[in-house]
């Protein structure tokens, strides 16, 4: 089961930016390999920006978590 | 390879105290004809600067010839620099003039100078002294007038001391040092480069600038650059080919400059101390990157109620209404309640 706190540990970094755009990530579900995340706010409504903060933050809690095995928008 | 420079393209962005002080010292060396040795990591722009100083000596309506000497190999070069007469090696079908010769009158610009070869380096030393070469394979010298503008990203002085560069060399090139400082070194320009190249880039889309989020503008303060300006242009060209919503926001930015501007802290806008450093900074434009982060910052603890966030920042509904639209949050906003009807519920 992967840590949900390390999770948000690594969300933590990247949200003020996000937050600053009016914009967030919430940690919606964490299972054995992987992690569900929603974007809100600003970007949510872009198909570059979702797929850039999508591949972007899977590839980020990948480094940090190597266990985790996908990241899913839900 | 070679390039013959676009002038529209050339130009070197930046109010800092440091390139306001290249810049003049440009503007003092680009009329003599003594040579100059660019130095500058990768991305910091040292052909603009030699397109720059060509383009503003006397001989800019004369060829403009840029060669990088990391592109050849050690038995290439000399043939590529000098030329050869027919006959010289196998496969020299016929007489060639070499990249001196093609820049008679103008500049050539040797990129990447600290990959000449050492036994090459005697040979380009003696052009450098009597301004004469002779092609491969040929025992006539020929004259060349050429300015000559050497570019490298190490440290010479480094290389002379561990004997990779010879020094004679070195001090016939270091008449006119040029030194191109990293963008992380002078971060107050990236503001400035960045509506650079947006404008550029939305300009060859067709479509006017849009506005930089708050966010945007913090992540690309707080990154590094190693790949300095060309990273930062490509980062600006990304940006105009995926960039829907009509505001630049943090959703544009490549996600590796994310991940390193979020490891680090807020860059503080310091403000020079002197009138002689200070450079103009845009009141309105701050003022405006503020509200719109706590306006940001006021929608988001409210959940989008804009009676309580207008609570919260106490202002009118009305006058935030207008504010978020003039911040250009609106639109956002409409992405927002677009993207919450497909969101399956948690």
């Amino acid at each position: 089961m992967i840590s949900r706190d390390k999770v948000e540990a690594v969300l933590s970094r990247i949200r003020p930016l996000l937050q600053a755009d009016g914009g967030d990530i919430v940690l919606v579900e964490v299972d054995d390999c992987s992690a569900g995340v929603r974007l809100t706010g600003m970007c949510a409504g872009c198909p570059s920006a979702r797929m850039t903060l999508y591949d972007g933050i899977e590839t980020i809690l990948r480094d940090e978590i190597p266990e985790l095995g996908s990241l899913r928008l839900v | 390879m070679t390039t013959v420079s676009s002038p529209s393209d050339s130009v070197l962005v930046g109010r800092s105290a440091k390139m306001r002080a290249l810049l003049e010292f440009l503007n003092v060396i680009s009329n003599s004809e003594s040579t100059v040795l660019i130095t500058g990591e990768s991305g910091t722009g040292k052909e603009v600067t030699a397109t720059l100083i060509h383009q503003s000596s006397r001989r800019k309506h004369r060829p403009f010839i840029a060669v990088s000497c990391a592109l050849f190999s050690e038995t290439l070069i000399e043939s590529e620099l000098f030329g050869h007469e027919r006959g010289a090696f196998t496969g020299a079908v016929k007489d060639r003039p070499g990249r001196f010769e093609l820049a008679e009158g103008g500049t050539i610009f040797l990129d990447d100078v600290d990959d000449v070869p050492i036994a090459m380096q005697v040979k380009l030393l003696r052009v450098l002294q009597n301004r004469t070469i002779e092609r491969l394979g040929s025992t006539r010298t020929l004259p060349v007038n050429v300015r000559i503008i050497a570019g490298t990203k190490r440290d010479l002085r480094h290389m002379v001391a561990e004997g990779k560069f010879r020094e004679d060399l070195y001090y016939r090139l270091n008449v006119l040092p040029v030194m191109l400082p990293p963008l992380r070194e002078r971060r107050d320009d990236i503001p400035l480069l960045m509506d650079h190249f947006l404008e550029r880039y939305f300009r060859r889309r067709g479509d006017d600038t849009p506005a930089i989020s708050a966010g945007t503008k913090e992540a690309f303060m707080r990154y590094d650059w190693p790949g300095n300006v060309r990273e930062l242009e490509n980062a600006c060209e990304r940006i105009a080919q995926t960039c829907t919503c009509g505001t630049m926001r943090i959703g544009c930015v490549s996600m590796s400059i994310l991940s390193q501007a979020a490891k680090r802290p807020p860059v503080a806008h310091t403000l020079p101390s002197s009138l002689d450093e200070a450079t103009p900074i845009s009141l309105d434009a701050r003022l405006q990157e503020l509200e719109a982060s706590l306006i940001g910052w006021a929608l988001k603890v409210s959940n989008g109620n804009k009676s309580k966030a207008a609570e919260l920042l106490r202002v009118k509904r009305s006058t935030l209404g207008d504010r978020i639209e003039r911040c250009g949050l609106g639109r956002a906003e409409a992405a927002e309640k677009v993207d919450r009807r497909v969101a399956v519920p948690a």
